[in-house]
C-alpha cells in the first residue's frame, strides 16, 4: 500500500510533465500559425474594406482565398454585421462563391458548441438554400440545446416556420428556460401571432415559456392584441398575468384602468408593482386612489412603483404626494416623502 | 527493519503516521476527483464565442445588472477602477460604488473626477448596514452612483449596496480589481440560459502582477517577474479551473469569490445578506443560499464559469500574503464551525457530504495534519521508530501528488482555454507548478496553521492588505 502511493506518485506526476511538455510544443507550433491568421484577418478586414470603395469582386475573392476558411467566415461575417442592404447582400454572393457555406454547414456539424451556435447564426445570413436543410437538421438532431434555440431563431430569419409546439418539442423541456426564447418568439410573422396567443393561454404550459411568448407579443406593439393581453392578465399564474400587465402598460387598452386597478389587488407581490408601473406609464389619474393604497403595501417594490407612478400623474401626482408627505407619520408617508426627495437621476 | 524501540511507541507512531498519511490520501483523492469532474465539464463545455457574437445573441434579453463596488481607502486606484467599469461591455448596468468611511480620499477623489452631486435616492432598508452619509450621483454618466457611508467593513458596505441597488442581479467586485471587457456578459449567461435557477454565477479571477495595465484595462498579459505572485497564478489555476469547475459542475459549489461573483438579489436579501464581521463573507454568503434554498425544496444553481475574467493584484510579500492567507484560514473555519450542523447531514445532500466534507478535510484538517507531519515524521524516521516506506509515502502525497495536481490544472487550462499568449509562458508556470511544492507549499499550511491559532483566539483583525496597485505606483 505504501510503496503504492509512492510508486503511483511519481507515475503521475511524470506523466503530468509529460504531458504538459507536449502542449508546449504543440503552442510552439501554434503560435506561429496563430500570427499567421492575425495577419491573415487584417489583410482579408482591409481588402473588405476597399470592396465598400472600388466593388472589386475579384480581389475580395483572391483575398478570402488568401487565408484559412475559419478566419474567412469570422472575419466576413464580423465584417457584414456593420453593413445593411445592398452591400450586405454583394458580400454575401462573393463568402458563398467563395465555397464558405460548405465550411460553415460543416461548423455547424462538427464544430465544438459554441462553433455550432456561431454557425447556426450565420446560416441566417446567407441564402436559404442549403441553409435551411442544415438547420432543420440541427433543430431536429443536435445534443445542445443551445444549438437548438440558435438553428429556431435563425429559421425564424430565413423564413422557415415550423409550428410552434413542434419547435419547442425539439428544443426541450430545459431549454425551454432560457430567455433566448423571447427571441425566437420574437421572430415569429405577424400571421403567426395568434399560434403564439394561443400557445400563451394554456395553462398546461409552463409559465416562463407562456410569459415569455407575452413579452414577445407585447414587442410587436400591436394594438390588436390589447384584448388577449387583458384576458391574460388574469391568468392564475403571477409571471403569466405579470407579463400581460407590463405588456398592457405598453400598448393601452380601453378598459385598461379597471384591469390595472384589479392587478394592484393581486395577492403576487409581482404583479402588484408591474401594474402600479404600468398605471404610471398610462397616466391615468383615475387610478390615484389604487396607488395610494400601494404606497402602504407589505413589499418595498410594490411601494416605490406606486410612488413613482403617482409621481408620473403630473400636477396631480404631486400634489397627491405633497399632501401624503406631510400628513401624520406612516408609512405611506415615508414613501411619499422618499419618493417626493428622489433626484432625477435616481 | 525498526529496531531498539519499545512495541508501544512503534504501535503509537504507527498510528499517527496513518493518521497522517490518511489524511494526507483523502486530501489528495479530493484533488485528483475534482482534476477528473474539472475535465469532464471543460470538455462538455468549451470556450464560448467571441464578446461581439454574445452581445449580438444577448443584447436584447440581458438583465439589468448592479455592480457593487466596495471601497476603503482606494483613493490610488479608485477613479482608473470606475472608468474601467463604466466602460463595460453590457447593455443595462448600474455601478454602485460604496465608500465604507474611507480614511483617504477615495470619495474626493470620486467626487472630482465625476462631479459627483448629492441626490436623494429612495432605498429599500431590507439588510442592516452603518448609516449611510450620503448617495452621489454624475451628471457625466447615469450610470454611476456613489455612496458614501460610516466604516462598518467589506460584507457592511456591501449589504448597503444591496440595499441602494434596484436590479434584479448584482456583482460585487473589489475596488482595486479589473473586469475585463465582457465579464458581465458572459458572467450573465446562466442568468439568461436558466434564469429561474440560477441563483449565483462565479467567474476566473487571474493576477493582474506584471502585465500591462492602461486606463483601467488589462493591455498585455505577462507573468509575474517575481516568485511569490508566479507561485499564487498556479495556485488560483487550481482553484478556480480545478476546484470550482468541479464543484459548480455537481452543483455543490462553497464558494463564488467576493471578488467578482454575481447573485440574484431576491435570495441573498431572503438570507440577510452579507453576515458583517465574517472574516469569509463570500463562503458565508454562498452557504447560506444552499442552506435556504434546500431547506425551501427549491430547484437552484450556483454556478462557476471559466470564461469572465476579473483582474486582482496578488501580494508580493511574505508578511501581506501571510496575513491574507490566515484571514482565509479563519473565514473557513468560522463558515464551517457556524454551519457545522450541515456536515454530513442528509438533509442537504450533496452540500452536506461532499461540499462540507471538502472543507472538513482540506481546510479543518487538512492544514494541521499536515504541518504535524512535516515535524513527525522526517523525526520519526530519523529517530528509527517509522519504516522508510512510510515516510516515502508522506513525501509522495506532499510532494509529487502535489505536482501532479498543480501540472494537471495547468494541462486543463492549455488544453481547452489557452490563456496564456505565449509559449514561454506555459514553460515558465511548469517550472513554477513543480517548484511550488517544495517551500510555498509548506509555508501556506503555516500560515493556516497560524489563522487556525488566531480563530481558537477569537482574533477578528483583518490585518492591513498594502498593495502597490495595479497602475504600478506605491500606495
Amino acid at each position: 500500500m505504501l510503496s503504492f502511493i509512492w510508486t503511483t506518485s511519481i507515475a503521475l506526476s511524470a506523466l503530468s510533465l509529460a504531458v504538459m511538455l507536449l502542449l508546449i510544443l504543440r503552442r510552439v507550433l501554434h503560435q506561429r500559425r496563430t500570427i499567421d491568421d492575425a495577419d491573415g484577418r487584417k489583410r482579408l478586414l482591409e481588402a473588405l474594406i476597399r470592396f465598400s470603395g472600388d466593388s472589386d469582386a475579384g480581389a475580395l475573392q483572391r483575398a478570402i482565398g488568401s487565408v484559412r476558411p475559419h478566419v474567412a467566415v469570422d472575419s466576413g461575417f464580423e465584417f457584414l454585421a456593420l453593413l445593411r442592404g445592398d452591400e450586405h447582400a454583394r458580400i454575401v454572393g462573393i463568402l458563398v462563391e467563395s465555397g464558405l457555406a460548405s465550411h460553415i454547414m460543416a461548423q455547424l456539424k462538427r464544430g465544438n458548441e459554441a462553433a455550432r451556435i456561431h454557425a447556426a447564426e450565420m446560416l441566417a445570413v446567407l441564402p436559404p438554400e442549403p441553409g435551411i436543410a442544415e438547420l432543420s437538421a440541427a433543430l431536429d438532431g443536435d445534443r445542445s440545446r443551445e444549438v437548438r434555440i440558435a438553428a429556431a431563431i435563425s429559421l425564424c430569419d430565413l423564413g422557415s416556420y415550423q409550428p410552434l409546439q413542434l419547435v419547442l418539442g425539439k428544443i426541450g423541456v430545459r431549454g425551454q428556460r432560457s430567455r433566448r426564447l423571447i427571441e425566437l418568439f420574437s421572430r415569429f410573422s405577424s400571421e403567426r401571432v395568434g399560434e403564439l396567443t394561443a400557445f400563451a393561454v394554456r395553462e398546461d404550459e409552463p409559465s416562463f415559456v407562456r410569459a415569455a411568448a407575452i413579452e414577445a407579443l407585447a414587442r410587436t406593439g400591436d394594438l390588436n392584441l390589447a384584448d388577449f393581453f387583458r384576458h391574460a392578465a388574469g391568468d392564475p399564474s403571477s409571471d403569466v398575468s405579470a407579463a400581460a400587465i407590463r405588456a398592457l402598460g405598453t400598448t393601452g387598452h380601453p378598459d385598461v384602468g379597471a384591469i390595472v386597478a384589479e392587478a394592484m389587488a393581486s395577492k403576487h407581490w409581482e404583479v402588484r408593482a408591474d401594474a402600479a408601473d404600468a398605471a404610471g406609464r398610462l397616466g391615468g389619474v383615475e387610478m390615484i386612489d389604487a396607488l395610494v393604497g400601494l404606497l402602504d403595501d407589505e413589499e418595498w417594490t410594490v411601494r416605490y412603483s406606486a410612488g413613482r407612478a403617482i409621481r408620473q400623474l403630473n400636477t396631480t401626482g404631486l400634489d397627491t404626494l405633497r399632501r401624503l408627505a406631510s400628513s401624520d407619520s406612516s408609512r405611506t408617508q415615508r414613501m411619499a416623502s422618499l419618493v417626493l426627495g428622489e433626484g432625477q437621476a435616481a | 527493519m525498526i529496531t531498539g524501540w519499545s512495541d508501544q511507541v512503534i504501535f503509537g507512531v504507527t498510528i499517527v503516521s496513518w493518521v497522517v498519511i490518511g489524511s494526507g490520501m483523502a486530501q489528495t483523492t479530493v484533488y485528483l476527483l475534482q482534476l477528473v469532474i474539472a475535465g469532464y465539464a471543460l470538455s462538455r463545455r468549451p470556450p464560448v464565442a467571441r464578446s461581439a457574437l454574445l452581445w449580438r445573441r444577448y443584447v436584447d434579453v440581458a438583465p439589468p445588472i448592479a455592480l457593487i463596488v466596495p471601497a476603503y481607502n482606494e483613493e490610488l486606484n479608485v477613479v482608473e477602477s470606475v472608468h474601467s467599469m463604466l466602460a463595460l461591455e453590457y447593455p443595462n448596468f448600474e455601478v454602485i460604488v460604496v465608500n465604507d468611511g474611507s480614511k483617504d480620499q477615495t470619495l474626493g477623489r470620486l467626487v472630482d473626477a465625476f462631479q459627483l452631486t448629492r441626490f436623494e435616492r429612495p432605498y429599500d432598508d431590507v439588510l442592516t448596514h452603518q448609516p449611510i452619509r450620503g448617495l452621489y450621483s454624475s451628471p457625466m454618466t447615469e450610470r454611476l452612483f456613489v455612496v458614501d457611508k460610516e466604516n462598518g467593513g467589506k460584507a457592511d458596505a456591501q449589504n448597503a449596496g444591496i440595499n441602494v441597488c434596484r436590479a434584479p442581479i448584482f456583482c460585487v467586485i473589489d475596488g482595486d480589481s479589473i473586469l475585463e471587457p465582457d465579464a458581465l456578459i458572459r458572467a450573465a449567461q446562466p442568468f439568461i440560459d436558466d434564469p429561474e435557477r440560477t441563483l449565483a454565477v462565479g467567474g476566473t479571477i487571474r493576477i493582474a502582477n506584471g502585465s500591462r495595465i492602461e486606463s483601467g484595462r488589462v493591455k498585455e498579459i505577462h507573468l509575474p517577474t517575481r516568485l511569490l505572485p508566479l507561485f499564487q497564478v498556479v495556485e488560483y489555476l487550481r482553484a478556480f479551473l480545478m476546484a470550482r469547475l468541479a464543484w459548480s459542475r455537481i452543483n455543490t459549489l462553497m464558494l463564488v469569490s467576493g471578488a467578482f461573483g454575481v447573485f440574484r438579489r431576491a435570495e441573498v436579501v431572503a438570507v440577510g445578506g452579507f453576515t458583517k464581521g465574517s472574516m469569509g463573507e463570500d463562503l458565508d454568503l454562498v452557504i447560506k443560499l444552499h442552506r435556504y434554498m434546500i431547506d425551501s425544496k427549491r430547484k437552484y444553481r450556483i454556478e462557476f464559469i471559466p470564461e469572465p475574467v476579473c483582474w486582482t493584484e496578488a501580494p508580493e510579500s511574505l508578511s501581506v500574503l501571510a496575513r491574507q492567507r490566515s484571514r482565509w484560514q479563519r473565514g473557513a473555519l468560522e463558515c464551517f464551525f457556524r454551519y457545522r450542523s450541515m456536515l454530513f447531514n442528509p438533509r442537504y445532500g450533496r452540500v452536506g457530504f461532499l461540499g462540507f466534507g471538502h472543507i472538513l478535510i482540506v481546510d479543518v484538517l487538512g492544514p494541521i495534519m499536515e504541518v504535524m507531519g512535516y515535524i513527525l515524521m522526517p523525526a520519526f524516521w530519523l529517530l528509527g521508530i517509522l519504516s522508510f516506506e512510510h515516510f516515502l509515502a508522506f513525501t509522495a502525497l506532499v510532494f509529487t501528488y502535489g505536482v501532479t495536481v498543480s501540472v494537471c490544472s495547468l494541462i486543463l487550462e492549455e488544453a481547452e482555454l489557452r490563456r496564456f499568449p505565449r509559449a514561454r509562458d506555459l514553460a515558465v508556470l511548469t517550472a513554477a507548478a513543480v517548484l511550488e511544492n517544495f517551500g510555498y507549499r509548506q509555508l501556506n499550511n503555516i500560515w493556516r496553521v497560524k489563522g487556525y491559532w488566531q480563530y481558537l483566539r477569537a482574533d477578528q483583525n483583518w490585518g492591513e492588505m498594502t498593495r502597490t496597485g495595479l497602475s504600478g505606483s506605491p500606495k
